[in-house]
């Protein structure tokens, strides 16, 4: 097996020590919390004074993960079923296909997109009523 | 009592690029035997398909391949349009080349993390996962999401670009163009780098014709073939690049070729960006249980940074595809070319190899 020195390939690799006096792309300490970008697909919200109940959102989404159910919460007066819908993220992919079917646009994304529970069945989740 | 040791490879392996196993056989170091074992990863795509109205599905068909899955949301589109008769518009064709083209870069760059740890290198994961986020984050401006984008649609894309996204996607690829050569002297013309890859992984030209290989392994073949150029689709016939290709047909090989393929993406990008017309980015659909596709049968391939993919479907006439097929590059590279090529080798060069030929095993078992 012959020998041949690559002087040029066993020198460049330490051009890297260059970028140590650089500032760095990680986030340092502490920590501010990145701004996530306008039409971030996170959580769902739903004006309930506009949603209509008609279950458009149920019937297009491929993961059945939307229910339809009652609500104690004040509701549209022209909303047909008097049910509202109720989403499980078990299920969710966020594909955002019930938000593009819904006739009344109250359904919709928030950017938040972190929840925390040891509470499994809070996972069946009613969307913050926001307008 | 044979001199050789048996061990299973993966499937829970740091070195393995995703769910299938290796058995093999080890003569010391040196890999006598291997047996691949994929299938891991049944998920029953083509399946789940079948039973959701073809607006349902196309949230299913980016799920196909994690690390690239734009070029199947393209796929299914495409092939919907062609049965259904649609056309898109131009900026919604010249948008859906960008998101190509992105998923493309983000694409290499996560091949470069795998194939820099494969070997040990340190350094180049760690920047080429940080380069890749800015792309992700380009993903999530345009899209909503970071890896699956659920955004091109039958009929064209879900929404239109953010105003700042030209400024910022400019930032990115000016930043990743003053990056790149600097992947070239720490990686790329590392001497330690090019010993341990060149030589490793050497697949036969013929073979590769023959077997139908793809991607950087077909061109690292010196076969210059790729659909974006013999097959155009979308807008790629007015965009100007070309189809780099390698002679050493090893891992060094496959590395530059997509080394270079990252420079002819930035070279789409910004051609896309100066050309986007302004117009209508989706056509009107039906509701989705009443979209009836007409029966008919279309084949539409793309070109993913890992090979051609091509989409085989059926439709009788209902809301739902009768039947779809996925073709994907992975199955050919990691079937009986990685048992081929493994024999001889080193331990140390399964996790080489195996990210040398841009398997997914996602996709291989759909």
């Amino acid at each position: 097996m012959g020998l041949t020195l690559d002087i040029k390939g066993l020198i460049t690799p330490f051009s890297a020590l260059g970028l140590s006096v650089r500032k760095p792309h990680t986030l340092n300490y502490p920590r501010v919390p990145r701004e996530p970008a306008p039409g971030y697909r996170g959580f769902h919200v739903n004006d309930l004074s506009q949603c209509a109940g008609c279950g458009n959102c149920q019937d297009i989404c491929m993961n059945e993960a939307i229910d339809m159910v009652r609500t104690d919460q004040e509701i549209n007066p022209k909303n047909a079923s008097g049910l509202v819908p109720r989403i499980d993220y078990g299920r969710c992919c966020w594909c955002g296909l019930c938000t593009d079917v819904c006739g009344p646009d109250s359904l919709r994304f928030e950017a938040d997109c972190i929840y925390v529970s040891a509470d499994a069945d809070s996972f069946l989740y009613m969307p913050k009523n926001q307008a | 009592m044979s001199g050789t040791i048996r061990i299973f490879h993966g499937p829970q392996h740091p070195g393995v690029t995703g769910n299938m196993s290796l058995e093999l056989e080890l003569d010391g170091e040196t890999i006598v035997a291997a047996t691949t074992h994929v299938g891991y990863l049944h998920r029953g795509f083509e399946k789940l398909i079948e039973r959701r109205t073809v607006l349902q599905a196309f949230t299913i068909v980016c799920r196909i391949c994690v690390p690239e899955p734009d070029p199947n949301e393209e796929n299914f589109a495409r092939g919907i349009e062609e049965l259904a008769g649609l056309e898109i518009s131009e900026r919604a064709a010249y948008i859906r080349v960008m998101i190509l083209e992105l998923a493309r870069l983000q694409a290499h760059l996560l091949w470069l993390a795998g194939q820099g740890a494969s070997i040990g290198h340190e350094l180049v994961p760690q920047w080429a996962v940080g380069d890749r986020d800015y792309i992700l984050d380009l993903f999530e401006e345009i899209t909503g999401g970071r890896v699956y984008h659920m955004y091109i649609y039958p009929g064209g894309v879900k929404r239109d670009l953010p105003e700042a996204l030209p400024e910022h996607l400019n930032r990115v690829l000016e930043a990743l163009e003053q990056r790149l050569p600097a992947y070239d002297r720490i990686f790329f013309d590392n001497a330690a780098v090019r010993k341990r890859l060149q030589g490793v992984g050497v697949v036969d030209r013929q073979e590769a014709l023959r077997n139908g290989y793809a991607g950087p392994v077909l061109r690292g073949c010196g076969i210059a073939r790729d659909l974006r150029r013999d097959a155009p689709y979308l807008v790629y016939d007015q965009l100007q690049f070309e189809v780099p290709t390698a002679d050493g047909c090893d891992a060094y090989a496959r590395a530059l070729v997509r080394r270079a393929e990252m420079d002819q993406s930035i070279r789409l990008l910004r051609q896309a960006i100066a050309r986007l017309p302004s117009g209508e980015i989706q056509c009107r659909l039906p509701k989705h249980r009443k979209f009836q596709i007409p029966r008919g049968e279309t084949y539409v391939q793309s070109e993913s940074a890992r090979g051609a993919f091509g989409y085989y479907m059926a439709a009788d006439g209902s809301e739902y595809l009768r039947r779809l097929q996925v073709h994907g590059p992975s199955m050919v590279h990691a079937f009986t070319l990685l048992e081929r090529l493994l024999i001889g080798a080193q331990l140390s060069d399964v996790a080489l190899i195996m990210n040398s030929l841009g398997i997914c095993p996602p996709e291989i078992e759909r």
